[in-house]
């Protein structure tokens, strides 16, 4: 009897310690640096969850052909109508590069990618994507499609990646109104449910006066990412800080929940002090390319 | 543990992410990870469950990349209480196993919550709102579970 408690007793402290060193693992799963979370995370995609996570994209892959034959078709309308309409454009913007002396525009490459959107606990604002380095997808790189910014890449491996869109609360983006002349930072504001997430533009001018439904898109500011791609609309004004600056809530021009299908740009080699002045306007059809997988 | 027991525990994970990550359900499909943590944690020692209950934890939060580890803390926590939890209930009712679930499954969402930082959602919405049916869903799901598998239930080890 006497020997029965006594190992109840030593199993008990093991059982104790065992967890202690788990709970204290966790706690520093949770301290470490994020890359080497990354790291861990991408052992785990790559081996445990990586025939779900490709069940995932197969079933993506197939809903978007059976049923998204006539979105498609009408975006592609679209853009035959946006590229027509611009041809012009495209053509005086080069006379008048060549007035004035500035070299070619280097054209903005895209890649294609599936979004892979986990269903598990935390992932809400996180999406997987069937492309990675040997895609030429860098780290921080843009994520859009055809309405607007989706998000940022965050973690590269050889053939996938992980991205955050703009609902995740890491999420910023250098901004500025359609003219230009209005500048900010983008981040996200969480609403009481997830359906109430929106945009709000930091940091604007005290005089800046921008109305309901004006556009806001990437300024290229830091340089990563590309000016031009549109964020979302102006929906009013947050706050204003006396004197000093105006915060302005966004209507997201994006529905992550909603895409299948992004681009990421890539082989942006430009350097963040010339990325104002160099990277090409991504709405521009005429200067964007596809680069095929 | 039987081995069909084990089995059976392999299975309802297979499946959870063959819901969620494979097909994208998300809270559509319930929580069988925790309804297999907490199932398997009345038939294991506490740091097998523990341990059980960090591997489950860790593969969510490879998914996610907001608040890492912060999964892997609750469900180490969820294991190990649920297996401590034997020597203080020794029940099989249905009433007990649904109480169970459902304080195994919105304690461990609590924790997860509370580990979360600064990504932490917003209390009513996430705790109340959303989790109290997830709850209630994992609840209904494992008592099920239980019932039509005996292998599972703790009396028929």
């Amino acid at each position: 009897m006497a020997v029965r408690v006594r190992d109840g007793r030593r199993t008990g402290r093991i059982d104790l310690l065992a967890t202690i060193l788990l709970v204290m693992s966790a706690a520093i799963l949770m301290k470490l640096p994020e890359g080497a979370q990354h790291a861990v995370g991408h052992a785990f995609r790559s081996s445990v969850l990586q025939p779900f996570l490709a069940v995932n994209g197969a079933v993506t892959r197939y809903k978007a052909r059976v049923g998204d034959y006539d979105r498609l078709r009408a975006q592609h309308d679209s853009l035959l109508t946006l590229v027509a309409a611009r041809r012009t454009l495209a053509e005086e913007n080069r006379q008048l590069r060549g007035l004035l002396s500035l070299p070619a525009r280097r054209p903005a490459r895209f890649a294609p990618v599936t979004v892979i959107r986990p269903g598990t606990t935390g992932t809400s604002s996180v999406f997987h994507l069937d492309g990675g380095t040997s895609d030429e997808i860098l780290p921080f790189s843009a994520v859009v499609t055809e309405t607007g910014l989706l998000g940022q890449v965050q973690d590269v491996r050889a053939r996938s990646a992980t991205a955050i869109d703009w609902s995740h609360p890491d999420f910023r983006a250098s901004a500025m109104s359609a003219d230009g002349v209005d500048h900010g930072l983008v981040e996200p504001l969480r609403g009481e449910y997830r359906e109430q997430d929106l945009l709000v533009l930091r940091g604007t001018a005290y005089l800046s006066d921008l109305e309901t439904g004006d556009e806001i898109l990437t300024s290229g500011r830091g340089g990563a990412l590309p000016r031009g791609i549109l964020i979302g609309w102006v929906l009013d004004v947050a706050e204003t800080s006396a004197g000093w600056s105006k915060s302005y809530y966004l209507q997201p021009a994006v529905d992550p929940a909603a895409v299948t299908y992004a681009s990421v740009e890539i082989g942006s080699e430009t350097k963040p002090a010339e990325a104002v002045a160099d990277v090409p306007v991504v709405s521009d059809s005429a200067t964007a390319v596809v680069v095929p997988r | 543990m039987k081995p069909s027991a084990a089995f059976l525990l392999l299975v309802l994970l297979a499946v959870h992410l063959l819901l969620r990550a494979g097909l994208g359900f998300g809270n559509g499909s319930p929580d069988l990870a925790l309804v297999a943590v907490l199932a398997g944690s009345r038939l294991m020692t506490v740091r097998s469950a523990a341990a059980m209950g960090f591997l489950v934890g860790l593969t969510e939060d490879a998914m996610a990349m907001t608040s890492f580890g912060a999964s892997a803390l609750a469900t180490t926590l969820a294991g190990a209480g649920g297996a401590r939890s034997r020597d203080v209930f020794v029940g099989e009712s249905i009433p007990f196993l649904t109480a169970y679930f459902l304080v195994g499954k919105w304690g461990r969402d609590l924790l997860a919550w509370a580990a979360s930082g600064a990504a932490r959602p917003e209390f009513v919405p996430h705790m109340l709102v959303s989790s109290v049916p997830a709850a209630l869903y994992a609840a209904a799901v494992g008592v099920a579970l239980l019932l039509f598998f005996p292998a599972l239930s703790r009396s028929r080890q």
